[in-house]
């Protein structure tokens, strides 16, 4: 019996091993590549392992750029657009959950259509507004305009719907007024969507790259993924090893909340109403 | 007053999103009908002028090219195969799952410019593994990077390594909510696993897979530009240039806003009807689910 069930699983636990290690052979490379001495990475070979451990790349990284810097704009920016990001969407899922109004599911169809606007057609206007406001190389011009999301409202507001009325109800009927029930009754009531948006708003904002290159031309402001661009050229063009380094230190935050969290978000994700 | 309550939840995120996403629509429709280099205090109008001389080059015809061919390649590897891969997962039991999801799911929180790194040093052509790998096969390693063949086929896999996790677990996230009753109906019935797959969960699961087909499509020809920007600026002879690149080098690289915000303006009619098609579907989903 044991037998007939594994030889018919087998097939699928194949398919699932080979994709898992596709998934994970380019972050081994990268980061045995950053521990690789320099005679090591040119003499080339299969193992990725270094036979040799040096820290020489991570210095290097430091020596070359601003690295403290970089890692303080970037989590600056990315908690900031985190924060503020979360708060305007709890806000407005609130608003399209718990009040009936005129014009309420034609405002919500239009948010919901702002998804899936491309980046490449508001990107002019949104360059040049900050570029007007003065606000190109400053934390201004790249977080706000970062701080709204429709995706997370449209999440957050799937799992509103899951909180029976009557305890907001009961809440209102005690004198509550609408912050103090969002407080209390609903964050309480759907503590998991919320970590788990926010953990994904964090990854998705520390990665960022796209708006950055765009607003920050001043090194001095860059974040790490537009930093990783100095060791693509010609500068850095050869020095494999370091650019190992920098991409693992870019990476290592993202990696470490997703590893720490990675049960919850990746079943909140499952749960989440993100099934379109 | 209390009929203003709810928009004081509502306005900031719909201010910001009217702010940064709407009005710059119409902005860009404005913006492609002048003649202007977004340094000079002026623009001049120049009607048709930027549309004209688009659909008259060579460029625009040969980033649509490009930008179908990433798409017809992303759909296949990040639509079809995580779509196989989660539907392996729902055939193994559930506590032997949890690994494989973790796992698969990772490359999907790092950044697209460290993923274009990564690749970039294992496409190496003299000490990068791949073409290692492939001398020892005894096969020959194209320029992965600079081969006017290869290119695009190169970057849409960095792409491909960092996005198939997330649709990945979108598809999953659709196979597990197909009602378990309707499968052990048609499996008393008799019916095979190739059937079941074919007429109950393949149609169960289509809105979910409209959703990944319509973010692949409109969201991939905005990832594959972190890559594009980075490795190749567009070349080999703009052999790896996408619609989203031509605008950006338009705008950023030439200076000329009303060639880029009317490249901009096809891009998006192209895309429109995908992107109404989409919000019709996630909108009759989220009031007719309950």
């Amino acid at each position: 019996m044991k037998v007939r069930r594994w030889s018919k699983e087998a097939p699928w636990h194949i398919l699932l091993i080979l994709t898992a290690v596709l998934s994970l052979l380019p972050f081994i490379w990268m980061l045995a590549t950053a521990f690789k001495p320099e005679p090591e990475i040119f003499a080339g070979g299969l193992n990725p392992l270094p036979a040799v451990p040096t820290l020489a790349n991570f210095r290097f990284v430091m020596e070359r750029v601003p690295l403290f810097r970089y890692f303080a704009n970037t989590l600056l920016a990315a908690v900031l657009i985190t924060g503020l990001k979360m708060v305007t969407s709890i806000l407005a899922a609130y608003g399209f959950t718990r009040f009936r109004f005129r014009g309420r599911e034609f405002i919500f169809y239009l948010c919901l259509v702002s998804i899936f606007v491309p980046v490449q057609v508001t990107m002019l206007p949104n360059y040049l507004l900050i570029s007007h406001l003065g606000w190109l190389n400053s934390f201004a011009g790249l977080v706000i305009p970062q701080l709204a999301d429709a995706m997370g409202i449209f999440l957050l507001r799937q799992s509103i719907r899951t909180v029976p009325v009557s305890l907001f109800e009961a809440a209102r009927i005690d004198g509550a007024g609408h912050l103090a029930v969002l407080r209390r009754v609903l964050l309480p009531a759907i503590k998991p969507a919320v970590v788990a948006l926010a953990i994904l708003f964090f990854i998705n904002a520390w990665n960022e790259y796209y708006w950055p290159l765009l607003v920050l031309n001043d090194k001095s402001m860059y974040t790490l993924p537009l930093a990783l661009q100095m060791f693509t050229n010609q500068e850095g063009g050869t020095a494999w090893g370091v650019m190992m380094a920098a991409a693992s230190l870019t990476a290592l935050p993202p990696l470490v909340v997703y590893l720490l969290t990675q049960r919850y978000v990746v079943d909140s994700f499952i749960n989440s109403g993100l099934k379109g | 007053m209390r009929r203003f309550i709810p928009l004081v939840f509502i306005a900031p995120a719909l201010f910001l999103i009217v702010l940064f996403t709407f009005w710059p629509v119409l902005s860009t429709l404005h913006l492609s009908f002048l003649q202007w280099n977004m340094i000079s205090p002026r623009a001049r109008w120049e009607g048709p002028g930027n549309y004209l001389s688009l659909l008259t080059g060579r460029e625009f015809w040969l980033a649509g090219y490009n930008t179908l061919v990433y798409t017809v390649i992303l759909l296949v590897f990040n639509l079809v195969l995580p779509y196989l891969v989660a539907y392996a997962v729902t055939r193994v039991p559930p506590r032997r799952q949890t690994p494989y999801k973790a796992l698969i799911f990772a490359p999907g929180v790092i950044s697209l410019a460290v993923a274009s790194v990564i690749f970039l040093w294992l496409y190496n052509p003299v000490l990068g593994p791949v073409d290692i790998l492939l001398r020892h096969l005894g096969l020959g390693a194209p320029a992965w990077l600079t081969g006017y063949r290869t290119v695009i086929w190169a970057l849409s896999l960095i792409t491909t390594w960092k996005l198939f996790g997330y649709n990945f677990i979108v598809l999953l996230a659709g196979l597990v909510a197909v009602p378990r009753e309707l499968i052990q109906a048609a499996q008393l019935e008799g019916a095979s696993g190739w059937q079941i797959f074919w007429h109950i969960i393949r149609p169960q699961t289509s809105a979910t897979s409209l959703y990944v087909l319509v973010m692949t499509v409109v969201w991939g020809a905005q990832y594959v530009f972190v890559p594009i920007q980075m490795l190749t600026n567009g070349g080999p002879d703009y052999a790896s240039t996408n619609l989203v690149f031509l605008i950006y080098q338009y705008g950023f690289g030439f200076f000329q806003a009303g060639k880029a915000a009317a490249c901009a303006v096809l891009t998006l009619l192209v895309f429109l009807v995908l992107i109404l098609l989409q919000a019709r579907v996630l909108e009759k989903k989220v009031y007719y689910e309950d």
